[in-house]
């Protein structure tokens, strides 16, 4: 690798750094401004023009605040639990590409891809960094030493390892459909589309897969309706009852920032990534950002329009329902593969 | 660079498994026994087959420990204190949990002697075409599914046993 494009690679990582961080801010502002709308109100609207700086007012606020920790609570774990959560959130993303092998407008002489780290296991690893995710949520319940925060973090594992299993199943349809674990080649086989009218995208072939993907996501990113590791009217504020200031501030983090890792890896699995039909692909990421952006309003619509559900649905739900669908679905899928594809 | 890393990879794997004994308080040593399945999975990685490290991450440290940190966490596990042990007496010849402790040890130090002697009788096949093979997804799977059929499909029905008896222990009811 020679110098250009050591150089080229590292602005695509620290671009996809300062992306992630800055869409955590916009998603703060959105998640206010729907909010605001959906309940007939106006919403932030004091900070800057039509509220744009609010987020940056509310990151300063967090940082300003003192931070407590209770007199019971393991220190160690304590700070850890935090730092665990934002790093899972963040190195999750690496892997995720986010637009088409592209030169720059000529300025390099070999393309280089739109993409933190390019592994042949992209999926697997994904997967494999959502799941050590749990453990930011689990610690951070059971170092407060508080009631609250263990019930929230006793329940958000539940959560996650039931959904896990639905959530995997999804996602090994679409790797057999495309008969590859990389996310970029299995975007660039949904190039092109069906009698040149619908796209070719994983979404059409695998109705199903998507449900359980993206129900299973939400669960996994403890969203609404699925927030029983918060539930602000039962347990405070749940696994991060006894956080504030910065330490708050990155769980907080942790969470848009795996919202939009769901999101960018549905948008690659299933809705086509980069690609659409009779758009150039050097608009690639435009194309790409403005999919995620909707699947993102689609999990503030969602979380400001349903009601909770009780845990006992949850867990039935999930095992009863979910995990049959994403079984039936990976079964179909794969007689499907056998005998047409 | 590989040499560097490796180091790196095998001190955080020893060294955390150190920790987990090591230490007494339950819930460090499984967050120490997680930190030594990922120095393990970078080891595997520095053996160019990304597969196996990231179902070493995916399984063990992703679930297994999950349930094992949940024991943890709902026995409220305290600090351990062991028994009180005479440190003149060598570990095989002590009583109870230590002395079956020191026999498990010599066993393991036997076989491994054994093992290593084993392997030096027949050096390893450096051939970076059976490397390619042995770390590819779909040749794992090939061989999974055909020569290793038997054994696979016998560890599945081990663990549908286990599942079943779980659910029958827990609840009798249903």
């Amino acid at each position: 690798m020679d110098i250009t494009q050591l150089v080229a690679h590292l602005v695509v990582i620290l671009f996809a750094f300062t992306m992630l961080i800055t869409s955590a801010a916009v998603l703060v502002l959105a998640e206010r401004k729907v909010a605001a709308f959906v309940q007939q109100r106006l919403g932030p609207n004091r900070v800057g023009p039509w509220g744009v700086l609010q987020p940056f007012a509310d990151v300063l606020k967090l940082l300003f605040k003192e931070e407590l920790r209770p007199r019971a609570a393991d220190s160690f774990l304590f700070w850890l639990a935090p730092v665990l959560s934002a790093t899972a959130a963040f190195a999750a993303f690496a892997v995720v590409p986010f637009g088409a092998e592209t030169t720059f407008f000529g300025l390099l002489d070999e393309p280089v891809r739109l993409q933190a780290g390019d592994v042949n296991v992209a999926m697997l690893v994904i997967f494999a960094i959502t799941s050590m995710g749990i453990y930011g949520i689990v610690l951070a319940g059971w170092s407060s030493n508080s009631k609250y925060s263990l019930l929230g973090g006793l329940r958000s594992s539940a959560q996650m390892i039931s959904y896990e299993l639905s959530y995997g199943l999804s996602l090994a349809a679409v790797i057999m459909l495309g008969n590859s674990l990389s996310l970029t080649d299995i975007v660039n086989q949904q190039a092109g589309a069906w009698w040149g009218v619908v796209p070719k995208w994983f979404l059409f072939l695998q109705p199903l897969g998507f449900l359980v993907y993206m129900i299973a996501g939400i669960a996994e990113t403890n969203r609404a309706p699925f927030d029983f590791p918060e539930a602000e009217q039962e347990l405070v504020a749940g696994y991060h009852t006894e956080y504030s200031s910065f330490s708050f501030a990155m769980f907080f983090l942790a969470e848009y920032i795996n919202m939009v890792t769901v999101s960018a890896v549905a948008v690659n699995l299933f809705l086509g990534g980069w690609h659409l039909p009779g758009v150039p692909l050097w608009l690639g990421w435009a194309v790409w950002l403005a999919k995620v952006a909707a699947l993102l309003f689609f999990y503030i619509w969602m979380r400001w329009t349903l009601p909770r559900y009780r845990y006992d649905q949850l867990m039935h739900f999930g095992w009863k329902y979910l995990l049959p669908a994403a079984v039936v679905n990976l079964l179909a899928t794969a007689a499907f593969v056998l005998y047409v594809g | 660079m590989d040499l560097v890393l490796f180091y790196l990879f095998a001190a955080i794997a020893v060294g955390a498994s150190i920790g987990v004994i090591g230490q007494r308080y339950p819930m460090y040593s499984v967050l120490l026994l997680i930190g030594s399945f990922i120095g393990l999975s970078g080891l595997y990685v520095l053996l160019d087959s990304p597969f196996t490290a990231v179902t070493q991450i995916i399984v063990y440290a992703g679930a297994i420990m999950v349930l094992f940190l949940f024991v943890v966490m709902l026995l409220n596990a305290p600090r351990e204190e062991g028994p009180v042990i005479d440190p003149r007496r060598p570990a095989v010849f002590s009583t109870g949990p230590r002395r079956a402790g020191g026999l498990l040890g010599l066993a393991f130090l036997a076989e491994m002697i054994w093992a290593l002697w084993r392997v030096q009788s027949s050096p390893i096949d450096a051939d970076a075409e059976v490397a390619a093979h042995v770390s590819s997804v779909r040749e794992i799977g090939i061989q999974l599914f055909t020569q290793h059929a038997f054994a696979f499909e016998v560890t599945s029905v081990l663990i549908l046993v286990a599942m079943v008896g779980a659910v029958v222990l827990a609840k009798r009811n249903l």
